[in-house]
């Protein structure tokens, strides 16, 4: 995805990336990081990730998505290339009161990104129009 | 409209343009321009008039499916698609009205996004894809008392997914009269971020006046933004003969 966080994130990232190709496990001092830069949403956007709730579907034409089921078993489509989720979360915390870089459906989908377990769907242009 | 025909006519470049409104024909300056004399050159324009904002989601998520995608994306009014999505028309926006912009305007980002990485695989010079939207907000519009410190919480979405942002402030001064023009705007650049092709070059202009005279003329007088040289001033004026590179 491309990113609008900031440079810490990023790293984070790179870093959860790195170490769970090494051991496929996330230590402590960096899910503590995880905690510190995204709050609250982080313990929330791992249970996602464990739960393996992040699709990323695709279509003939090349277009992309990811698809998230929420905890409630929504279905939350996040785009590739910006932030933005249909929940209530994101509405509130990050659009409203900006007090949020992103919701848990967000980050579940840099996680798995970083974790190389983003489910892996493909559908038909239509359907991918319809998704959008 | 300008953007359109003149992106479609002068640089080539396809255009997908989106209003509620059909247009019937074009306005006066436009007609006597250059740019519009050339007909192939505006077929490289489709219009679409969706009506609703859904039908306008459903449109721009479906540019995907075109075989010759555009690279130039217009929103002609994206306050008029939103506004009309309130179930009870009340005017003015409202709760929810903050996520459908949101939608809208990452739809059209992501989107932007992806065409751009098509039009770059077949080697067009027309990448990348760009979008415009026009956004008249409450204030500017007459809904609601004008109030110079408030922002439009819609507008302040928006700016999260469009690089920059294009003001048009109309000037009620005398500077209109003096230059015996019907009116004047003052038109101005802000945002968090230049397009790479308007980083080079030292006497980038940013800052603009407008004038439109009662015969349909406009006429743009630049102002440049730069430290590094010496002021310049540049006039435009429509109808005008625009060079690509």
């Amino acid at each position: 995805m491309r990113t609008f966080l900031p440079a810490v994130a990023e790293q984070l990232f790179r870093d959860i990336q790195k170490i769970y190709e090494e051991t496929t496990q996330i230590p402590d001092d960096l899910l503590i990081a995880l905690k510190f830069v995204f709050g609250t949403c982080a313990l929330q956007a791992l249970d996602l990730v464990d739960q393996r709730s992040v699709t990323c579907l695709s279509s003939p034409s090349g277009r992309k998505a990811f698809q998230v089921i929420g905890g409630s078993g929504r279905l939350y489509t996040c785009f590739l290339s910006c932030h933005y989720c249909p929940c209530p979360a994101f509405t509130y915390t990050v659009l409203r009161r900006n007090q949020g870089l992103l919701c848990k459906h967000i980050l579940a989908v840099y996680l798995c990104q970083a974790m190389a377990v983003t489910q892996q769907e493909s559908i038909s242009d239509q359907q991918m129009s319809a998704v959008l | 409209l300008l953007a359109a025909v003149t992106a479609a006519s002068e640089l080539g470049v396809r255009v997908a343009f989106f209003a509620q409104t059909q247009i019937q024909s074009l306005p006066e300056c436009l007609q006597r321009c250059s740019a519009t004399q050339n007909p192939e050159g505006l077929k490289k324009i489709t219009f679409s008039y969706p009506r609703t904002l859904e039908e306008l989601l459903q449109q721009v998520a479906s540019l995907h499916e075109f075989p010759c995608p555009p690279s130039l994306i217009i929103i002609d009014r994206l306050d008029g698609f939103l506004r009309g999505a309130v179930a009870s028309r009340h005017a003015g926006f409202h709760s929810g009205d903050e996520s459908r912009a949101a939608h809208l305007a990452a739809l059209l980002c992501d989107t932007a996004a992806f065409l751009t990485e098509i039009l770059e695989k077949r080697g067009s010079s027309s990448a990348p894809c760009r979008t415009i939207a026009s956004f008249l907000s409450d204030a500017d519009s007459g809904q609601e008392s004008r109030d110079p410190s408030a922002t439009d919480p819609i507008l302040d979405v928006l700016d999260r997914y469009f690089q920059a942002r294009c003001t048009l402030d109309q000037d009620r001064s005398y500077e209109a009269a003096a230059a015996a023009a019907q009116e004047a705007w003052h038109v101005y650049l802000s945002g968090t971020k230049i397009p790479d092709d308007l980083e080079d070059g030292p006497t980038l202009a940013q800052e603009w006046k407008l004038f439109i005279f009662p015969e349909g003329l406009m006429e743009f007088k630049c102002f440049s933004y730069s430290v590094l040289s010496e002021t310049a001033n540049t006039d435009l004026r429509f109808p005008l003969t625009v060079t690509s590179d």
